[in-house]
């Protein structure tokens, strides 16, 4: 019982550290509370809470995606070249699309022919900004013709709550249905906690693993083209280091790098501590080359966690 | 009387609110070999890993030789002359034999002002240390290329390298065929004889009484019984174990019903199984037994055609096997679970499907399900919430037959399914699988102990080099030296 206890608290760990930091910041400097402040919070977090939830499968299930950053350029960027053509629903269509296909690569490579998912994902984070570069030839795409309406996405509200910040947070409470009400969510608890023995248990592994990448890549593809109604157009450099910060907030949402354990909610939790960290020493005007120092700090500190928890 | 060489008095450990260890006395006299038996949880792993400085105990002394030390660390104990020869084998797999043998101080010569390992040095080393031990490999071989065996007197020659007062085997013979258990045997009477004192942890009693002068019962971490060579044999170790005399399987003769699963093809190793059956799979490492099982779960690549009541199905992955009524219990445990996910999660893990109600798990079914199972099989604790690690080897191989008693298989594939489990969980599994059978299941149960086949199985195929030698049945009576013979050993 008391094992159980202190799994728990173990459990709540990430949103005792959110907490404690918001609370700091907040007696520090009164202009974390404002709602500006917060809006804003809560407007950065969102396209990277989309990122974090695919990783978040992709963990959960034993693997791992470094390609996730530029997957984002490449999506926003066909989005915005797709939709001044043909509209914002080929226009997103064509961005999710993308980002499904990269996955969809990465999961094939890794799950069929069993390379290294830490490999085969540098491989395609590198192949995959070259494409975008390749496809814009390195400059903005769409920001003279983008669709008013897609535009106001990127901005607009609903119910007072910006049209970003809906999206992760639909998607969260039904994929966190998927993880833990279907037969396929438990399937990707069992290959990542053990393959062997779900394998022979009847788990079709493979297709289970190749299939959290096409989640991962699909969902930096949501992030695209979300992020590129906010720029108003398609950034070839966008989403460098992306893929650093939502492992980084998923790991901290207290996910083992060794698979079979994490929830997508505390992954969320996570991007708020990396996102509030970083607005935090905006705030109190810590140098930006000392932010840098400090979120690295964390996030060793986050994977030194991970270490003692699972040798515990 | 010699002081011993290492004794343990009134030894108290605790961890949380379990008493693992209390008040124990034991000793290890020079040129003996002491037996420490109990079920699991008993606190023999506790007491061996306090003398091997892994864990410090509460209250009590450990000294070596009459005078008493604190270890601090594993390291302490090791330079202090205490080994302990674990079931995991602490070896480097990509390194050689002599590589291994002299990780700590490789011999170095002087090459150009450097030092430089010697080679042939360290190869002459190697060749000695295994002498003593009979054993005469190529000292270049990978370690990962021996058999387990191979590797465990590698692991003990390299104990033996260093000063050793105190040799610790933890369930030695639990991965070793009976050939390999002679030699292991040998080996550790003449280090008997050289005066090292021998701590022996097993499961296997009958071991036990052929070859310790004493032996010491742990139950609930106290001290049950100590017995001296001759004033003990199995049926009383188990008493002493459980706190209750030994209690046989009742095999009432069933009539063996309808060919269940049978190969079509012409092959030295098919099977045919009937529905009422337990067929056993006799054989040495390496006799094929482990691949008669692999081949009937689909998990050979190749894919094989067997007929099942309903018609010829070829077998080319598990779920192939797993559609058509079969399932496996593997020999090792965690092929079988995942052991971060809970004892409910993982009984259902096999059966999502048919629980799936409009795309969704239905929950309570589950939950009727993993209760009725839990109680069957007596699964303790009784909480399906806990994860599988958290369950001992004997509960966890229950988890493992209750995947499949969920899904109503017709046939049960058992590979070793009483290794490393306590004498009463292992009663408990063979009346379960007497069950299973009696209510039209089939069962093939392959296992390295012969008595555990004689005990529970109607027939007893034996297996050598990938060929059925024989066939035996209950109803003829087990010969045991007619087993020992067809399997070769």
């Amino acid at each position: 019982m008391t094992m159980h206890k202190r799994f728990n608290l173990a459990g709540q760990i990430p949103l005792i550290t959110l907490v404690a930091l918001c609370v700091f910041t907040a007696l520090l400097t009164p202009r974390f509370l404002s709602p500006l402040n917060l809006t804003n919070i809560l407007v950065q977090s969102s396209i990277m809470a989309v990122i974090a939830i695919g990783m978040t499968f992709v963990i959960i299930g034993g693997g791992f995606d470094l390609s996730v950053g530029s997957t984002v350029a490449l999506a926003g960027c066909v989005a915005a070249m797709v939709m001044v053509k043909f509209g914002i629903a080929a226009g997103v269509l064509a961005g999710v699309a993308t980002g499904a296909a990269v996955g969809l690569a990465n999961g094939l490579i890794i799950a069929s022919l069993g390379v290294n998912p830490f490999i085969t994902t540098l491989g395609t984070m590198v192949l995959v900004r070259g494409l975008v570069f390749l496809v814009t030839g390195g400059a903005p795409v769409g920001d003279d013709g983008m669709p008013a309406a897609f535009i106001a996405f990127g901005s607009g509200r609903f119910l007072g709550i910006h049209y970003l910040v809906w999206v992760p947070a639909i998607l969260l409470v039904v994929l966190s249905w998927v993880m833990h009400a279907t037969p396929y969510g438990r399937r990707i608890y069992a290959t990542g906690g053990n393959r062997e023995a779900a394998y022979l248990s009847g788990v079709p592994v493979e297709r289970i693993v190749a299939s959290t990448y096409v989640w991962c890549g699909a969902l930096a593809g949501v992030a695209g083209v979300m992020l590129a109604a906010r720029l108003q157009s398609g950034q070839p450099t966008a989403g460098e280091f992306y893929e650093l910060t939502a492992i980084a907030a998923v790991v901290l949402g207290g996910a083992a790098l060794h698979g079979g354990e994490g929830l997508l909610y505390k992954s969320i939790i996570g991007v708020f501590i990396m996102i509030v960290l970083g607005n935090s020493l905006n705030l109190l005007n810590v140098d930006s080359y000392w932010q840098r120092v400090a979120i690295g700090a964390v996030i060793i500190a986050a994977a030194a966690a991970d270490r003692l928890r699972s040798g515990r | 009387m010699a002081a011993a060489a290492a004794s343990a008095r009134g030894i108290f450990k605790h961890f949380g609110a379990t008493h693992a260890l209390s008040s124990v006395d034991f000793d290890a006299m020079p040129g003996e070999i002491h037996a420490l038996v109990g079920e699991n949880g008993a606190g023999k792993s506790t007491l061996v890993r306090i003398f091997g400085g892994v864990h410090r105990a509460d209250r009590g002394e450990i000294s070596l030789d009459g005078s008493p030390c604190r270890f601090g660390s594993p390291h302490d104990a090791i330079v202090a002359g205490i080994v302990t020869i674990p079931q995991e084998l602490r070896l480097v797999p990509a390194l050689s034999i002599a590589e291994n043998l002299t990780l700590d101080g490789p011999p170095v010569r002087r090459l150009l002002g450097l030092s430089v390992i010697d080679r042939n040095a360290m190869r002459d080393r190697a060749r000695e240390a295994l002498a003593q031990l009979d054993f005469a490999p190529d000292p270049d071989t990978r370690v990962d290329r021996l058999s387990f065996a191979e590797r465990q007197l590698v692991a003990i020659a390299k104990a033996l390298r260093r000063r050793c007062r105190l040799l610790i085997l933890d369930e030695p013979t639990a991965a070793l065929e009976s050939r390999e258990i002679e030699r292991l045997f040998a080996v550790l009477g003449r280090m008997k004889q050289q005066g090292v004192a021998i701590v022996y942890v097993s499961h296997r009693l009958d071991e036990v009484v052929a070859l310790a002068d004493r032996c010491t019962v742990l139950r609930d971490g106290r001290v049950a019984a100590h017995r001296e060579r001759g004033a003990f044999a199995v049926a009383d170790l188990v008493q002493a174990m459980t706190g209750r005399a030994e209690t046989g399987v009742a095999i009432d003769t069933p009539v063996a019903g309808d060919v269940t699963l049978e190969d079509t093809g012409e092959r030295p190793d098919a099977i045919r199984l009937r529905a009422n059956e337990v067929l056993g799979l006799a054989g040495l490492l390496g006799s094929g037994a482990d691949r008669v099982l692999r081949r009937l779960f689909g998990l050979e690549t190749a894919g094989n055609d067997v007929r099942t009541r309903a018609g010829v199905v070829r077998l080319a992955h598990p779920t192939d096997a797993i559609r058509a009524g079969i399932g496996m219990v593997p020999g090792e445990r965690r092929l079988g679970l995942v052991m971060n996910l809970s004892v409910r999660d993982n009984i259902l893990l096999p059966n999502l499907d048919a629980l799936t109600r409009g795309g969704r798990i239905d929950r309570a079914a589950g939950d009727r399900l993993v209760t009725g199972l839990m109680e069957l099989l007596d699964i303790r604790p009784r909480d399906a919430s806990l994860r599988a690690a958290s369950l001992s080897g004997g509960n966890q191989q229950k988890v493992i037959l209750a995947k499949w008693l969920a899904r109503n298989v017709a046939v049960l594939l058992l590979d070793e399914p009483t290794q490393g489990v306590d004498v009463a969980a292992k009663a408990q599994i063979h009346a379960l699988v007497r069950d299973f059978a009696k209510r039209g299941g089939a069962v093939l149960l392959s296992s390295s102990d012969l008595a555990e086949l004689t005990r529970v199985c109607d027939s007893i195929c034996t297996l050598h080099r990938g060929h059925v030698t024989a066939r035996l049945d209950r109803t003829a009576g087990f010969d045991e030296a007619r087993l020992h013979a067809a399997i070769g050993g």
